[in-house]
């Protein structure tokens, strides 16, 4: 049996000292000076995304903030990528679209600390002072002034720092995030980017279409109700275990397919039916970059790559959950792909949540190691304005192999009921940074 | 076509009379020794040698006669060695390169300015403008604390400012001429606005353990012709104390003076000056003649305080609010126009050569005599110089000293190229200008350059340097990675 640590400990609380601007090493230059965001890109105006990374920092690389050379390495990296200096603005014509002005105006960096040590925050931080560590800023009605990038360094006691970095999901999803944060690290290292950024527009897009209630809006600041976030860690060794139980029914299930079916199972079990419907939708969301066949996308693709696929099922046997999902996913071709972007519609309705969905993120943010020997300790990831049927999110863990951090946003009832679910306990989870 | 011919030949022939004109004056002394040394050789060719010699055995020298003229002509030659002053040799400098994360890009610049006036949308309106027009790039940098909303101007971030600043241009200079701490006899250090105690002079001994019998100076107050002050005082401690070094510290430290207020006049300053700072050593010993960059020729300075309106053309003072911030009067062209005339009276006979000087004089005899309608003569420092560097004070005043000293914009390439790469960075901009000639690989031996800088008060000060041995390229400095990109065609406004 797992223990679930409950304890709070009052006195963690963040302190925020100052924001500056933190701008690239050299001038954008006249060539690219807008940037177009694809309809995908548009369709995920709703949402805001974050990610803290976590680093015991033994080498002290983030103790003087101004003269720091992670200072210079930062600056160095957001040259090449233009589109994260600049500002969204709203295009000219009936169109009023969003789109990007590559003008070096930098992004925001803010400093923060925390009172206690790393160890104690992640043994008893709660998911909302979590969100502390990667603060954000709600567009403005104007936002020429404001920087839809925000990078927060918050120093622990007796060492350690947490970089959070958010964004407005308009620009970037959870793989070019991480991604950049990875080239980063790179740069402060000096050795050359394995993934060099690239802004060619996805190969279909539909004709800009006029959006269906005139100008886009900046999305609201609120939460849909009142949602609780907790994170499962699994040991390799368990999801060998759990994958080798189903080897009969599905042999080539990947971590991925049997938490997402498990996941999904037992919240379908918490949530209320309705019409006595025994069917449950999820919607699955996965990363397209190296998926397309015929031409594929780089990795580095700086935008938005999803893609929202729906599964509905009956019945609750995992194995032949994990097997559907297995099905489905293998079965994603490049036609579904362009269809589901050329139906996006306006920009007015959240992508996560209207279904409890579940995202499948591969990328390796544990890559990113600002010192030659120094993985983070933990990586978490949000997604901000999830409507109310949940979020489950399926991630690497620090462990590498096929160990995995599940981080799953449900109402509060439903998550208090999860976490003393008796089939995921059976796996022996760590669970941290729980609101419960 | 024959109606055209005629104006072509005419200007063909003003040049070649013009130039004939100048071969003519400027080497009259050689025209007319020449013809004299060549009679006299006839003249001793036609006696012959026996003459020669009769009229030496006539002469009746006895020992006293010759021991009188020997002494005569030794103590002359003494008194003449005694007298001349020091050469004052230029071995090297080394400016100040900010590190890119100071980087100040225009939307950041105006994005702040907007979030910090955003009670002030006709100030920010103001500062656009300025900006639009300033000639400034995009490359320019501000101190870190600057990029803070809002700005945290503490005095520890003006000695984060100072430290990194001198220390940086410092280990530069020794690096480059090999000195070591402990040989520097005197130290200038010149900051305007900012005066800790102790004081940045004592910053840079306490720092580099520099000797305790040093001569150290620290000049704050005077505006952005101080460093050429500062070059002037080093001339003259060089005069008495013999086989020294001197190392000459300009800088401007904008942290504690970046304005926070709203008042139009006050907030230029703000868009215009930015980080930088120069080291510089100075050596009178004999030993550097070799490898010194440059010698010190004249130093001309100009003080127009006397003049009420001079004095308060560029003044600090509070705004309505308490804030203190520097205001710029609206006639600084004006002002800075009648400072150059008073400076230039006073360099043109040192430096122009005999035919301007002649012209100028007949002109102003004319005017004073015949007709005062006659136009002044502008005298022609172009042949006096082969490179200007002005002070790159703002686009106003280049155009303005380009339009007085009708000079090329080849002459101003390097203050223009300078405000766009570093902005305004107040008395070291000289030191940079220089460094852009010598990255373009202008620089040669013989090569005379013009340093004039303004300053508050009002003042204008120049120098004059020679160089001592033609400068090859590629040489290490703050244009090492950029020259190639320069000269840049700077719009005359700039969208934002």
């Amino acid at each position: 049996m797992a223990s679930i640590t409950t304890s709070h400990s009052p006195s963690l609380s963040v302190t925020l000292h100052s924001k500056l601007t933190a701008v690239s090493s050299e001038p954008t230059g006249s060539g690219k000076t807008h940037h177009e965001l694809s309809a995908l890109d548009r369709a995920m105006a709703q949402h805001t995304l974050h990610m803290v990374f976590y680093y015991r920092d033994q080498d002290e690389l983030f103790g003087l903030y101004d003269l720091d050379s992670w200072r210079e390495s930062l600056s160095t990296v957001l040259t090449m990528y233009p589109t994260m200096t600049g500002r969204l603005l709203l295009e000219q014509g009936h169109d009023g679209n969003w789109q990007v002005r590559c003008n070096d105006a930098g992004v925001r960096v803010v400093k923060g600390s925390v009172d206690g040590t790393l160890s104690e925050w992640l043994n008893s931080a709660t998911a909302s002072q979590e969100k502390l560590l990667a603060s954000w800023n709600h567009m403005p009605i104007d936002p020429t002034t404001w920087s839809p990038f925000r990078i927060q360094v918050s120093n622990f006691k007796e060492g350690g720092v947490a970089i959070g970095i958010s964004c407005s999901h308009m620009l970037a999803d959870l793989t070019c995030l991480a991604s950049f944060i990875k080239s980063w690290t790179l740069v402060h290292r000096n050795l050359p980017i394995t993934n060099p950024p690239s802004f060619t527009p996805l190969p279909f897009s539909p004709s800009p279409q006029p959006l269906s209630n005139g100008h886009a809006k900046p999305p609201p600041p609120q939460q849909a109700k009142d949602m609780a976030n907790a994170t499962f860690k699994f040991s390799s060794s368990t999801m060998q275990q759990c994958l080798s139980n189903i080897h009969d029914i599905c042999p080539n299930a990947t971590p991925f397919d049997f938490l997402c079916a498990l996941f999904w199972t037992r919240i379908s079990h918490l949530k209320p039916l309705k019409n006595n419907d025994q069917t449950h939708s999820l919607s699955i969301c996965i990363d397209f970059r190296k998926k397309l066949l015929k031409e594929p996308i780089p990795f580095g693709y700086f935008g938005n790559a999803l893609h929202f696929t729906m599964l509905s099922l009956e019945g609750e046997d995992l194995g032949s959950v994990v097997s559907a999902v297995n099905r489905h996913l293998a079965g994603i071709e490049e036609e579904e792909i362009r269809c589901a972007i050329e139906r996006l519609g306006s920009s007015n309705r959240c992508m996560y949540g209207e279904e409890l969905t579940c995202v499948c993120m591969e990328s390796l943010p544990y890559e990113a190691k600002f010192s030659d020997n120094e993985k983070p300790v933990h990586v978490s990831c949000h997604v901000g304005n999830v409507a109310g049927k949940g979020l489950i999110m399926v991630m690497p863990s620090c462990e590498e192999g096929l160990a995995r951090t599940v981080t799953v946003m449900l109402p509060h009832e439903e998550l208090a009921e999860l976490i003393k679910d008796e089939a995921i306990l059976q796996l022996d989870p760590t669970t941290l940074l729980s609101d419960i | 076509m024959p109606p055209m011919l005629p104006d072509f030949s005419n200007s063909v022939k003003l040049k070649y009379v013009k130039l004939g004109y100048q071969y003519l004056v400027n080497h009259i002394i050689t025209l007319t020794l020449v013809p004299i040394m060549l009679g006299v050789s006839i003249e001793i060719l036609r006696l012959g040698p026996q003459e020669i010699l009769n009229l030496w055995n006539s002469l009746h020298f006895n020992l006293v006669q010759i021991l009188c003229s020997a002494f005569l002509i030794i103590f002359v030659a003494t008194v003449y060695f005694m007298s001349k002053p020091r050469t004052i040799y230029l071995v090297d400098y080394a400016c100040f390169k900010p590190p890119v994360t100071c980087r100040v890009p225009f939307a950041t610049f105006m994005e702040h300015s907007r979030l910090i006036l955003k009670n002030n949308p006709k100030s920010v309106e103001f500062q656009m403008r300025i900006l639009e027009r300033s000639g400034l790039g995009e490359e320019t940098c501000l101190p870190p604390a600057i990029h803070y909303i809002p700005p945290k101007p503490t005095m520890e971030a003006a000695r984060g400012e100072a430290e990194l600043v001198i220390f940086s241009a410092m280990d530069s200079l020794f690096k480059k001429t090999g000195l070591k701490p402990k040989d520097i006899d005197i130290l200038i250090v010149n900051c305007s606005l900012f005066s800790p105690t102790p004081s940045l002079s004592a910053m840079v001994i306490n720092k580099y353990k520099l000797r305790s019998n040093i001569k150290s100076f620290n000049l704050s107050g005077m505006g952005c012709s101080a460093g050429l002050i500062s070059i002037d005082l080093a001339r003259d401690l060089l005069q008495v104390h013999p086989n020294s070094n001197a190392v000459v510290v300009s800088t401007e430290i904008i942290t504690p003076n970046y304005y926070q207020g709203n008042e139009r006049a006050m907030l230029l300053p703000n868009c215009l000056f930015r980080m930088g700072g120069a080291a510089i050593l100075l050596s009178n010993r004999r030993s550097e003649r070799r490898r010194a960059k440059y010698r010190l020729v004249h130093v001309v300075r100009t003080h127009k305080g006397a003049d009420d309106k001079a004095y308060r053309c560029v003044f600090e003072e509070e705004d309505k609010e308490g804030k203190v911030g520097i205001s710029l009067s609206k006639d600084l062209m004006a002002i800075a126009g009648e400072a150059l005339k008073s400076n230039i009276t006073t360099m043109g006979p040192l430096v122009l050569p005999a035919s301007e000087q002649l012209l100028f004089l007949l002109t102003l005899i004319g005017r004073k005599i015949f007709n005062p309608k006659w136009k002044p003569y502008i005298p022609d420092f172009k042949q006096a110089f082969e490179h200007f560097c002005i002070h790159a004070g703002g686009r106003a005043v280049i155009d303005e000293l380009q339009k007085n000293l009708q000079l090329s914009t080849e002459h101003v390439e390097a203050s223009r190229m300078t405000l766009h790469r570093f902005g305004n960075t107040s008395s070291s901009s000289l030191w940079y200008e220089l460094n852009y000639i010598e990255s373009k690989g202008r620089m040669k031996k013989g090569d005379r350059v013009w340093q004039i800088a303004f300053g508050s008060g009002f003042k204008c000060n120049s120098a004059v340097w020679k160089c001592n041995k033609t400068i090859k390229t590629p040489i290490d400095g703050p244009w090492a990675d950029c020259i190639d990109r320069y000269p840049v065609h700077i719009p005359e406004i700039v969208k934002l």
